[in-house]
């Protein structure tokens, strides 16, 4: 594996219920190889495996065969702990969801994921204010998730993800659920981490649009990546 | 993270609050009961305290102390049989007639007839007068009486307390021993005992050893000697009441467990439902790098904390019950909450806690997260 690499996929299958008559093949032999500093929109239509190709460098997955590297660790014999482990330090999740713990203020969400990676409460909370002032909600640190917007919900979701100054940032449809606007700008702010702060960002995606932002753009179908296509401009540091 | 459980538990108040009712109701129950058997224990331990270093010798199958010897009647020459038993101090004969019973507080007074200069056997040695004077030999038509008695009716010395139609003068008021037989106890010449029962037969007879150490083997000689008789010593009875007491406690603990347990089955069916509805919640923690062994340590924490803040408050209302019920015994049954009963009560509903919150805390930790995750 090269040093450049910050995740690589190889030979990557998945199969649901193997062997019954509801078997899935939901990847075929993935490969797949993403630079440190790159944005990468993985697209592709709903069904065609984007999100478990994501699950899977996300470590929340394991693949059926094939072997996935997360900066330079070899996760295919890890068990659920040191799996666990690898979410905490290397990656950080964004959801179309936002996924936000609703009885939590934007501050304790960002802060929890710290604590969860060993971070005493007032040192992961003091990081938490910085973050979410950086998101642009230095305003909102004791708001519920309720008493906020989609797209400030979804800021916080970026926050969190940042939390544990992780190497790859997933996002899952992170704009799904947000209007167009609100979308962009989203989408601004996740390329400017990946710009200024040197983020590697792996979106899933099937809006065309999101597209225009990445700097790697894979198209997937059927559960196999038929095309990649890399562009020049615009990589990260 | 203590801090988080509480927030959790928080979400769901009603739920919660009547989770942490089901607890405090059992564990209250534990409680309550638990200091009326102590109580019980208590009580009987100190009513066998004038009996200590002492043997208690009554006829064979008779009533026991606890129902003032009912039909026992040992005779003269019984009594100079244990006389004729070598390491003897003292040979004490006695008989009780029982005043007024009220339920659940027991004899309001005791009659005690003993041969007045060997009161003291009975008394205790170092108890003082709290007014008037002990008995001289050879009066008869005169009592001593306990301060409770004294208090109760309000008695003085030179006043006349009456049994059965026979007025006697009091002499003496003892102070406060905290033996219920002496504090509402009446002490009167055997001779006018006898009078009062129409009989020349003893209830129970004291035998004072001149060493301690031989209670046993004495006790034994005096049942050799007269297979009509029944030998105690303080022991003896005190295991048969320990016995007792110790049957009451575990039905008691029982009755409350029950409750108890079916308020654990309440914090099992909170945690589970509360794990329900956490399932993405649970993934996200698990997505951001929280192990198994964190998610299950940590609905663990929220069941535990909810049973302990149950057990606390059960304790608190056990207790107070507890008082209320010597309240109502008029302290006939000082009821206990001790130590360990404390501890039990709270290792309990801490148990519960734990116990009741193992199996959601297990599904939450094997939550897949992908599933977690996009859970609808």
């Amino acid at each position: 594996m090269s040093k450049e690499h910050i995740a690589e996929a190889k030979n990557i299958t998945k199969v649901y219920n193997p062997g019954m008559e509801s078997e899935v093949r939901v990847l075929k032999d993935v490969d797949l190889s993403i630079n440190k500093g790159d944005f990468v929109s993985i697209l592709g239509p709903s069904g065609s495996g984007k999100t478990t190709l994501l699950d899977i460098i996300g470590c929340l997955l394991k693949p059926t065969t094939g072997k996935v590297v997360i900066d330079g660790i070899e996760t295919n014999n890890l068990n659920d702990r040191e799996l666990a482990k690898i979410r905490g330090e290397k990656i950080g999740f964004i959801f179309q969801q936002y996924n936000l713990i609703s009885s939590s203020t934007a501050l304790e969400n960002v802060a929890l994921t710290m604590r969860i990676n060993g971070k005493s409460k007032n040192e992961a909370e003091e990081r938490a204010r910085k973050l979410l002032h950086m998101v642009g909600l230095g305003e909102r640190l004791t708001h519920l998730p309720s008493q906020l917007s989609g797209g400030e919900q979804q800021r916080v979701a970026i926050a969190r993800a940042l939390a544990n100054e992780p190497k790859i940032i997933l996002g899952d449809e992170p704009t799904g659920n947000l209007d167009t606007k609100t979308g962009m700008k989203i989408l601004n702010l996740l390329k400017d981490l990946n710009k200024e702060k040197g983020y590697t960002i792996i979106l899933v995606t099937h809006d065309q649009r999101i597209s225009g932002f990445a700097n790697t753009v894979i198209n997937i179908r059927d559960g196999e990546i038929i095309k990649i296509i890399k562009k020049r401009k615009g990589r990260g540091k | 993270m203590l801090d988080l459980a509480f927030k959790n538990i928080k979400r769901q108040k009603t739920r919660t609050f009547l989770t942490v009712l089901g607890i405090v109701i059992g564990i209250a129950a534990i409680v309550a009961l638990g200091s009326f058997a102590e109580g019980i224990n208590i009580m009987v331990q100190e009513e066998l305290e004038p009996i200590a270093g002492k043997i208690m010798v009554i006829q064979k199958g008779s009533g026991g102390y606890m129902t003032g010897f009912q039909g026992s009647d040992i005779t003269d020459e019984q009594i100079e049989n244990i006389k004729s038993i070598a390491g003897l101090e003292d040979v004490v004969p006695m008989s009780m007639y029982i005043g007024k019973m009220v339920p659940m507080r027991g004899p309001e007074w005791v009659v005690i007839g003993i041969d007045i200069t060997k009161g003291r056997y009975f008394v205790g040695e170092n108890i003082e007068m709290h007014d008037g004077r002990d008995f001289v030999e050879g009066e008869t038509g005169v009592v001593t009486i306990g301060k409770t008695i004294a208090d109760r009716y309000n008695l003085e010395v030179g006043d006349y307390f009456t049994v059965k139609n026979d007025d006697f003068e009091i002499i003496g008021i003892y102070e406060l021993t905290n033996v219920g037989d002496v504090d509402t106890g009446i002490i009167m010449p055997i001779e006018d005992m006898h009078n009062l029962l129409d009989t020349d037969t003893y209830q129970m007879v004291f035998v004072i050893p001149e060493d301690v150490r031989e209670t046993e083997i004495i006790a034994e000689k005096i049942e050799d000697e007269d297979e009509m008789l029944s030998a105690v010593t303080e022991k003896e009875m005190s295991r048969e009441v320990s016995q007792v007491v110790d049957q009451i406690r575990i039905m008691t603990f029982g009755i409350g467990a029950i409750a108890a347990v079916v308020g654990g089955l309440g914090v099992m069916n909170t945690m589970i439902m509360a794990v329900m509805e956490r399932r993405r919640e649970i993934g996200v923690m698990k997505a951001v790098g929280a192990t198994n062994r964190m998610v299950l340590q940590q609905i663990l924490t929220e069941s535990a904390l909810i049973s302990l803040i149950g057990g606390f408050i059960g304790l608190f209302l056990g207790m107070l019950a507890s008082f209320g019920m010597t309240g109502f015994t008029g302290g006939f049954v000082t009821a206990a909450v001790t130590p360990l009963l404390a501890a039990t009560a709270i290792g309990f509903a801490f148990l519960l806690g734990i116990i009741g919150g193992l199996y959601p805390a297990w599904k939450a930790g094997k939550l897949d997260p992908v599933e977690a995750l996009r859970y609808e």
